[in-house]
């Protein structure tokens, strides 16, 4: 495959805690291509929302390298095309980094439109009316747009969701990370989610999702990542890691989920 | 004992108690004011993440180290400054700041609005100020850390500065939620600035005090100037209260 292709490249990650007791992370590599939908499974503890929230370093990594867009941001600074050492602007990166988390953190003082239109006007210099305009296009394609003016309480986990998911589409990311975004919702809403998710899927966005809900993995993901204790110790197509796993920790897991 | 004749006496004066009411709100007002911006800097000093020293801290160092890699001296000097205001009596202060801090400085000498003496009051808005500054830091501090990390996290995923973070998402609500706190601080420095008198503030307390000289009379001006605290204090926890419904609609239904 071309390098033009990756767009985030994880490269020998380790994460630790307590002075190097616990590995959260333990020296994970792995390439996230333009238009993957790539679903990290495991059991919990096993790293794999530690490895999400690396990717924009939510979470600060011990080591190793990511690079997105050919710089790597988990170091201050780096070289530009004249040779020149800039500063790396986390800011920036974080931009074309849609995020969903799974307990949504809409910002419940301001009204569904108000947490969508907030950072790209604050951000991107938006003006108010083309951002609303646009909000209002992306809450009409989840069919939300009636709830424009409520505040996050006033609406259902699911969607609560929905607007989440939405609200980081505004920024136009180049990838979309989910942090198990439907493992805080009753089981009802689940669908619901995981619909809007697929329609994402389906056009073309690159897509990193954290979730235990296998039948998502197996029908939308086109690659899947299995973690345990912190390190990647498996990965393949959604067919070769559900019908032909290999590992025994992926065996066993599987055994118990499925 | 209080006698009719000596409310009389009291009333008489009213113009006294006109000017101390001004003299006690402009001090509080300005109180409030430098007291909060204080206050804020104080509570993101004692927030800040600032290590010089960090880089101490490897796999296998020792304790001493470790504790040394801690050190934050932005958050340390917030510290000592929060403790020592709150462990040390307001009188105290207020004395330090006019016969020891500002003793060699000259304010330059004239009345505001015709009334207030300036080079009298300065000292009594920088003591009260420096004193709630203390008091407001850790509610506001408080408040800060009682709103949800993912909050934060979803204002920086979108690539929102820290700044824009703290300004939009994080202080709104934090305010929101030690609204209440803060409403008593408020009355709490209308009332302590009373002490300023001692310092020869004009306002009320000074009228009070300036009438017991003249007429002798004592517990008639006392609870005149009871009831212009009173007056005083209840409209501004009322109106804060306003403020708190009105900043709570994202929480209804």
């Amino acid at each position: 495959m071309a390098t033009s292709d990756k767009l985030i490249q994880v490269k020998n990650l380790k994460k630790y805690y307590n002075k190097g007791a616990l590995h959260a992370l333990d020296d994970v590599s792995v390439d996230i291509n333009r238009g993957d939908v790539m679903v990290v499974i495991g059991p919990s503890g096993s790293g794999k929302s530690t490895l999400l929230r690396s990717l924009n370093l939510l979470e600060v990594p011990t080591d190793g390298e990511i690079i997105f867009h050919g710089i790597d941001i988990t170091k201050k600074t780096f070289t530009n095309k004249e040779g020149k050492t800039e500063k790396v602007n986390i800011n920036l990166h974080r931009q074309k980094m849609g995020m969903v988390f799974q307990h949504f953190n809409l910002f419940p003082h301001k009204t569904i439109l108000d947490n969508m239109t907030l950072a790209p006007i604050k951000v991107l210099g938006m003006d108010q009316k083309e951002a609303e305009e646009k909000a209002m296009a992306l809450l009409k394609r989840v069919g939300l747009e009636d709830r424009a003016g409520a505040y996050p309480i006033q609406l259902s986990g699911g969607q609560k969701q929905r607007i989440a998911i939405v609200r980081a589409l505004m920024m136009e990311p180049e990838v979309m990370l989910f942090d198990e975004p439907t493992s805080a919702l009753d089981p009802e809403m689940v669908g619901e989610v995981l619909e809007v998710m697929k329609e994402l899927a389906r056009d073309g966005m690159t897509m990193v999702v954290v979730t235990h809900e296998m039948g998502f993995a197996r029908e939308v993901g086109n690659r899947v990542l299995f973690m345990a204790d912190g390190q990647l110790l498996e990965q393949g197509t959604p067919e070769e890691i559900f019908s032909t796993p290999k590992h025994h920790r992926l065996q066993d897991f599987l055994a118990k989920v499925l | 004992m209080l006698s009719a004749k000596g409310f009389e006496a009291a009333f008489s004066y009213i113009q006294l108690f006109g000017e101390g009411l001004i003299t006690t709100v402009t001090l509080s007002a300005l109180t409030v004011i430098f007291g909060f911006m204080l206050a804020l800097v104080l509570a993101l000093m004692r927030m800040s993440n600032f290590r010089p020293l960090h880089f101490l801290d490897k796999p296998g160092c020792g304790r001493v180290v470790k504790v040394l890699s801690k050190f934050n001296p932005i958050s340390l000097v917030a510290n000592i400054y929060v403790e020592v205001f709150r462990a040390t009596p307001l009188l105290v202060q207020l004395f330090i700041v006019y016969y020891i801090l500002l003793a060699g400085v000259s304010l330059p000498a004239f009345k505001l609005f015709g009334i207030i003496r300036f080079e009298r009051m300065i000292p009594g808005v920088i003591a009260l100020s420096l004193n709630s500054g203390a008091y407001l830091s850790e509610i506001i501090r408080s408040g800060i850390q009682s709103i949800d990390g993912g909050q934060t996290e979803a204002a920086r995923s979108l690539g929102m500065t820290q700044w824009h973070t703290m300004q939009y998402i994080v202080l709104p609500q934090a305010i929101k939620n030690i609204l209440p706190a803060i409403a008593n601080e408020f009355v709490t420095i209308i009332k302590e600035s009373s002490i300023c008198w001692t310092i020869g503030v004009q306002e009320v307390m000074f009228a009070v005090n300036s009438i017991k000289s003249a007429t002798y009379f004592i517990g008639e001006p006392l609870i005149i100037a009871a009831c212009v605290y009173f007056c005083l204090t209840f409209p501004t926890s009322k109106i804060i209260a306003y403020f708190e419904r009105r900043m709570s609609r994202g929480d209804k239904r």
